[in-house]
């Protein structure tokens, strides 16, 4: 009973600590305005060039397989903090010093997780039911039609999101950046893997049971339909809406339920897993994400003590000489080799090493090749270098140390913007000697714009939000998306932009301008405000 | 023209000296012009300085205060608004009304005039792990614009100062509670300033470094304006020269040590009772300390008047002071209330 309250105190003191900040409300307005887009037909599925009727079974399937994609991936990121938090706050080593055991703690933090994740999912179910009055292309309202895809598709992968963003905080190697990044390609997989293996057992999102129903009917009503089907966003295509076909809802069997639920029990072990590996915030186990050397731990600590004592001795005739300054000093040169000293420190030689692969490789690859997905493999291993501008003085508590300081919103900031621009022109080098050498000037001025609104978008999501993560969303999604899958308008190498690279260079100039602006007026309010 | 009159007047705070001048015009009211020379001291006043957090939380209410060189201690108890006041001083957070003024400037307005010359050690501060002592310094150096070679002779000395020069080379990250607390004294004093905020600054030092602290904030506060706030009377009582005791947002008192001490002179009694007897005491009058000894309970009580026949009167400490402001402003705010 004890155990049972604590593991319910545990979930219910995170659930209230997170809905009451600012970055749930965000995220809720966010799938909220999600659902409605996909209810009014912003954002629908179609089967090649048809749909059917908005009704129950219509909205219902299509709000919640949304809501899931969403947050599947974005959710993930959202409850991604609850141990972090607790190590940060010092919360964990109160709650390490009392009973709790761990496979409590962890199963505690599940479950905020999953309330979190599913008050998203609640909101967009009454949404849901409310938008078919306001779409009017159904009156009839089918209850179980419509909520029980929040029920079994939904929740279910709720669920396991919630046990997976808990095993990646209770992983050193996860904790990070790395586990942000990880994410997504993990988020890709479980989309693609039921499509490509056609094993519904293997579907966490329960996407295969959903095209097989839907690709049932489609062929039923729509004329020459050739199997396709797809998530898209409305940019004008011409949609046939048939009338004539009225989805009632997915015609759930026991034996698909059960997959659906199999999911929960999935997500319940993957819990307990992150239990087995919880360091119960034993920071003599592991110090930031990183175990120490134990031989050169115990020479540190030797050191210090010995250091410590002689200096005790000596420290009671140590006076201060008085500093002498010139009337005005800047020191920017100084500052600048500061910031770029902090962004790249903590990253290991084999960091460097494949820094310098990367651009060796822009050198010696064809043009095409160098432009595209070697720049921008080079600027994606940047990642952890950005993504802590602007996010680092609330990340490490030196807000108050810097805010005090004179002149720091044009230096300090500034500098920071610098030091992240000379890493991209640092990593992108080889590329822009090819464009310069092939004079390529759109070309050219597209790896500019890249270089400039990389580091000012990180500069901007960093101060604005004073975390890392969402930077690291943001670039893995526009690597992949933009630059590996050559999307004109999201690939920051400009090499998939053709003929309008010039437009969207100018474009990305602009943006990384309004970024290095919107970041100085958000940090000149935090001066304020600290 | 000639002046008619000339004075010359010493100013009684700082040590500086006013002139003024007289000029006699035949159709009008003589014209007085005032020359005012501080002697080129630093000066801090604040003035009805109040702040509402959002959610009506005020912590701030009219707090008025000038100091001159020398260090005031500031007191008071949880919630009390000194860490909002100290913050305010710092530049970093805004008040919602009333001013603070250095050397004349408005340091809501001008900012940097102060962050110049400005020291500044919060409560809770937070290092980059992956840095050491010396790259972090260096760093805040750099922020702080002061040249190469100066920052590496005046980190050396700092270091040396707060006996971390031996681990100078590790990274923070490893560092004991007490020794990031030495870094962050070691970085409000990076520029020499002439302004020093200290906040809490020995929560976590062991006693020694504790008295290593206060005995470099005496020799520090010569020639700046130091403001120490802290919950540890002993700390205040050995270094300040002034001392303002906050409550409730507002300044209860504020002046020399010997002038709070003078309040409750005559005021502090011994009173030795059996055990059993003390709640009874305690909810009667104001008790600052116990000590159990073999004849019973030995008492500190403040009290106008001797609470029994057999009271000793004592020589008052600033602990005692401390508690009955504090007590006064209870009974003041309980009165009102009942009113």
């Amino acid at each position: 009973m004890s155990a049972t309250r604590s593991v319910a105190a545990i979930a219910r003191a995170d659930f209230l600590e997170r809905t009451r900040r600012y970055s749930f409300f965000l995220a809720l307005l966010f799938a909220m305005f999600l659902g409605y887009a996909t209810a009014t037909g912003k954002v629908f599925i179609q089967f090649d060039e048809y749909r059917g009727l908005c009704t129950s079974g219509w909205i219902g399937t299509l709000v919640a397989l949304t809501i899931t994609c969403f947050v599947s991936l974005v959710g993930f990121y959202v409850v991604k903090n609850c141990v972090e938090r607790d190590r940060a706050t010092r919360v964990g080593q109160i709650l390490a010093a009392t009973p709790l055991s761990r496979t409590g703690y962890a199963f505690g933090k599940f479950l905020s997780n999953f309330a979190v994740l599913s008050t998203m999912v609640g909101v967009l179910a009454i949404a849901a039911v409310a938008m078919q009055f306001i779409v009017g292309e159904d009156s009839r309202l089918d209850l179980w039609a419509m909520l029980s895809p929040f029920l079994l598709i939904a929740l279910p992968t709720v669920a396991l999101t919630a046990a997976v963003a808990l095993f990646f905080e209770m992983v050193p190697l996860l904790r990070g950046g790395l586990g942000n990044v990880a994410w997504f390609f993990v988020w890709n997989f479980t989309l693609a893997a039921p499509i490509w293996s056609k094993r519904g057992w293997l579907d966490p999102m329960g996407l295969i049971a959903v095209m097989n129903t839907l690709g049932a009917e489609a062929k039923k009503y729509a004329p020459g339909y050739r199997g396709g089907m797809s998530f898209t966003i409305d940019t004008g295509q011409h949609i046939t809406v048939l009338r004539e076909w009225r989805f009632a809802g997915i015609p759930w069997t026991w034996e698909y339920a059960g997959l659906r639920l199999m999911w929960m029990g999935v997500a319940c072990a993957i819990a307990l897993a992150a239990a087995l590996v919880f360091d119960r915030f034993d920071t003599a186990r592991v110090a930031d994400g990183k175990k120490e050397k134990p031989r050169k731990a115990r020479a540190a600590a030797r050191d210090a003590e010995v250091g410590e004592a002689r200096a005790a001795a000596a420290g009671a005739t140590v006076h201060l000489t008085p500093l002498v300054l010139p009337a005005r000093v800047h020191a920017f040169g100084r500052l600048l080799a500061a910031e770029l000293r902090l962004a790249v420190f903590g990253l290991r030689w084999w960091w460097y090493a494949v820094a310098v692969g990367l651009l060796i490789a822009q050198i010696a690859a064809p043009l095409e090749v160098s432009r595209g997905p070697l720049v921008a493999s080079a600027w994606m291993w940047c990642v952890f270098v950005w993504s802590g501008m602007g996010a680092r003085e609330s990340r490490w508590g030196t807000r108050a140390l810097l805010f005090s300081c004179a002149n720091i919103l044009p230096r300090q900031l500034l500098a920071c913007w610098m030091a992240g621009v000379a890493v991209s022109v640092l990593v992108g080098t080889g590329a822009a000697m090819r464009l310069l050498i092939a004079a390529d000037t759109a070309g050219l001025l597209a790896w500019i714009a890249g270089a400039l609104v990389l580091p000012s978008t990180a500069l901007l999501l960093g101060v604005l939000s004073g975390t890392s993560k969402p930077f690291e969303g943001a670039l893995t999604l526009a690597w992949y998306v933009g630059a590996i899958n050559r999307t004109p308008g999201l690939d920051f190498t400009g090499a998939a932009n053709g003929a309008h690279r010039t437009t969207y260079a100018i474009a990305g100039l602009v943006i990384a301008a309004g970024c290095v602006a919107g970041a100085c007026v958000v940090r000149k309010r935090q001066l304020g405000s600290a | 023209m000639v002046a008619s009159k000339i004075w010359r007047r010493r100013n009684g705070e700082n040590g500086g000296e006013t002139f003024g001048a007289e000029w006699p015009y035949l159709w009008t009211a003589p014209v007085v012009v005032w020359i005012r020379d501080d002697g080129g001291m630093m000066r801090l006043v604040v003035e009805g300085l109040s702040k509402t957090y959002r959610g009506g939380v005020q912590a701030l209410r009219g707090v008025n205060v000038a100091l001159k060189p020398g260090v005031l201690g500031l007191l008071g108890p949880n919630g009390a608004g000194k860490s909002t006041l100290m913050r305010i001083l710092a530049t970093i957070t805004q008040p919602t009304a009333g001013r603070a003024v250095w050397n004349d400037t408005d340091i809501a307005k001008n900012p940097d005039a102060l962050r110049d010359v400005l020291g500044y050690l919060p409560q809770d501060f937070g290092v980059y792990p992956n840095l050491n002592a010396m790259e972090f310094l260096d760093y805040l150096a750099a922020v702080k614009g002061i040249p190469a070679a100066a920052a590496r002779r005046r980190i050396a000395e700092l270091l040396a100062l707060v006996n971390l020069a031996d681990a100078a080379k590790r990274p923070l990250g490893g560092y004991s509670g007490g020794m990031k607390q030495r870094v962050g004294i070691a970085q409000a004093l990076l520029n020499d300033p002439k302004l020093l905020i200290v906040d809490e600054p020995t929560a976590g030092l062991d006693p020694e470094e504790r008295v290593r602290f206060r005995n470099l904030l005496s020799e520090l506060s010569g020639e700046r304006i130091v403001i120490l706030s802290t919950h540890i009377v002993s700390d205040v009582e050995a270094v300040a020269t002034e001392i303002a005791i906050l409550g409730h947002g507002q300044m209860l008192a504020h002046g020399a040590p010997e002038d709070l001490l003078t309040r409750v002179n005559g005021k502090i009694w011994e009173v030795v009772v059996a055990s059993g007897d003390l709640p009874a005491l305690r909810a009667k009058y104001l008790i600052s300390s116990t000590a159990h000894r073999s004849d019973g309970v030995h008492a500190r009580v403040v009290a106008d008047a001797a609470p029994n026949g057999a009271a000793r009167a004592l020589e008052p400490s600033l602990e005692d002071a401390y508690l009955a402001v504090l007590a006064e402003q209870r009974n003041g705010a309980a009165a009102g209330a009942a009113a």
